[in-house]
């Protein structure tokens, strides 16, 4: 099995369209660890449920406009908790003014992807992703050894 | 120096830019071919042929305007179990929900487009409408473009109204 596969995954989005294709799309790379939440408010508890058990997702995918809280403050909320750094936020997302661009990358997301996208596209940013969470993982482990 | 603003007209270009979006939005979420039609000019009674429209407002500077997504079921219902599959039957709401979100990333590609070559422009907060044959109208009396597409032969339209507010406010010559 490769290593993609093992990645626990939450797909943050008020839409099932969006839910269940980029479902769809982890299942073609043998990903089956799959989440999701229709609103923010979901996703931050299913983020710290996951943690508190010692399974914490590895990617949470984010839609910038939800329901209740948006993705970006989703974002902030966990990138000032430092037992999430290792965890990769990947705004997904309509949203494709600069300026929020900036926003999000500034907050801490990982990655930035701009809908739509196909789903050829979202596999090369996953296994992008997946290399950034192994050099994050590799940089900690060294720190604690040293 | 300042980057001049540009204003928004119901031009070729702006078909264009709404094609290329139309197209790429149900490309890659679908997988499927659209083909787009002559772009149309219009005044008076708008009717457009579909059952789920996805609203969204658009402003710029001294001009405030909509555009609209419109589908039937039947299109609907024939590409969405693309995505969630043939076992599982699409409801009103599976409905909607796709209508609103394909709005959404279409107009907000239209968007991108636009500001990237200088204009200005904000989007609203998609709407869907639902109704068996319903139709849109337009409480100005201004122009707007109707732009067909086909999936597997089915038509959807897309509307698009300007309203220039300036104007309307300037006074009058004598």
């Amino acid at each position: 099995m490769s290593q993609l596969a093992l990645l626990k995954i939450l797909i943050a989005d008020d839409h099932f369209l969006v839910r269940q294709f980029v479902r769809n799309t982890l299942q073609e790379s043998k990903i089956t660890n799959i989440q999701t939440a229709a609103d923010g408010n979901e996703a931050i508890d299913l983020v710290q449920k996951a943690r508190d058990v010692k399974q914490p997702f590895d990617i949470v995918f984010l839609d910038w406009n939800m329901p209740t809280v948006s993705g970006l403050e989703v974002l902030n909320y966990f990138r000032t908790r430092p037992e999430y750094a290792d965890t990769a936020f990947v705004m997904l997302t309509a949203e494709s003014e600069q300026q929020n661009i900036m926003k999000a990358i500034k907050a801490g997301a990982t990655s930035y992807i701009i809908k739509p996208v196909s789903p050829g596209d979202l596999s090369k940013k996953l296994f992008e992703i997946h290399e950034w969470i192994k050099r994050k993982r590799d940089g900690n482990n060294s720190a604690a050894q040293a | 120096m300042e980057p001049v603003e540009q204003s928004l007209h119901l031009d070729a270009l702006l078909a264009q830019d709404i094609s290329n979006a139309v197209i790429r939005a149900f490309q890659t979420t679908f997988s499927v071919e659209i083909t787009a039609g002559p772009s149309e000019i219009k005044r008076g009674m708008v009717s457009l042929v579909g059952d789920v429209s996805g609203v969204i407002a658009l402003v710029q500077d001294g001009l405030e305007g909509t555009m609209t997504l419109c589908l039937t079921f039947e299109t609907v219902r024939d590409i969405l179990p693309r995505i969630v599959g043939n076992a599982i039957s699409v409801t009103h709401e599976m409905t909607t929900d796709a209508v609103g979100e394909l709005t959404n990333m279409i107009f907000g590609q239209v968007k991108t487009e636009l500001n990237g070559r200088g204009y200005s422009l904000k989007l609203g907060i998609p709407s869907v409408v639902t109704g068996r044959g319903h139709f849109v109208s337009q409480f100005h009396r201004g122009p707007y473009m109707i732009l067909p597409f086909y999936l597997e032969g089915q038509l959807f339209q897309v509307h698009v109204a300007l309203y220039d507010n300036k104007e309307e406010l300037a006074p009058a010559s004598h």
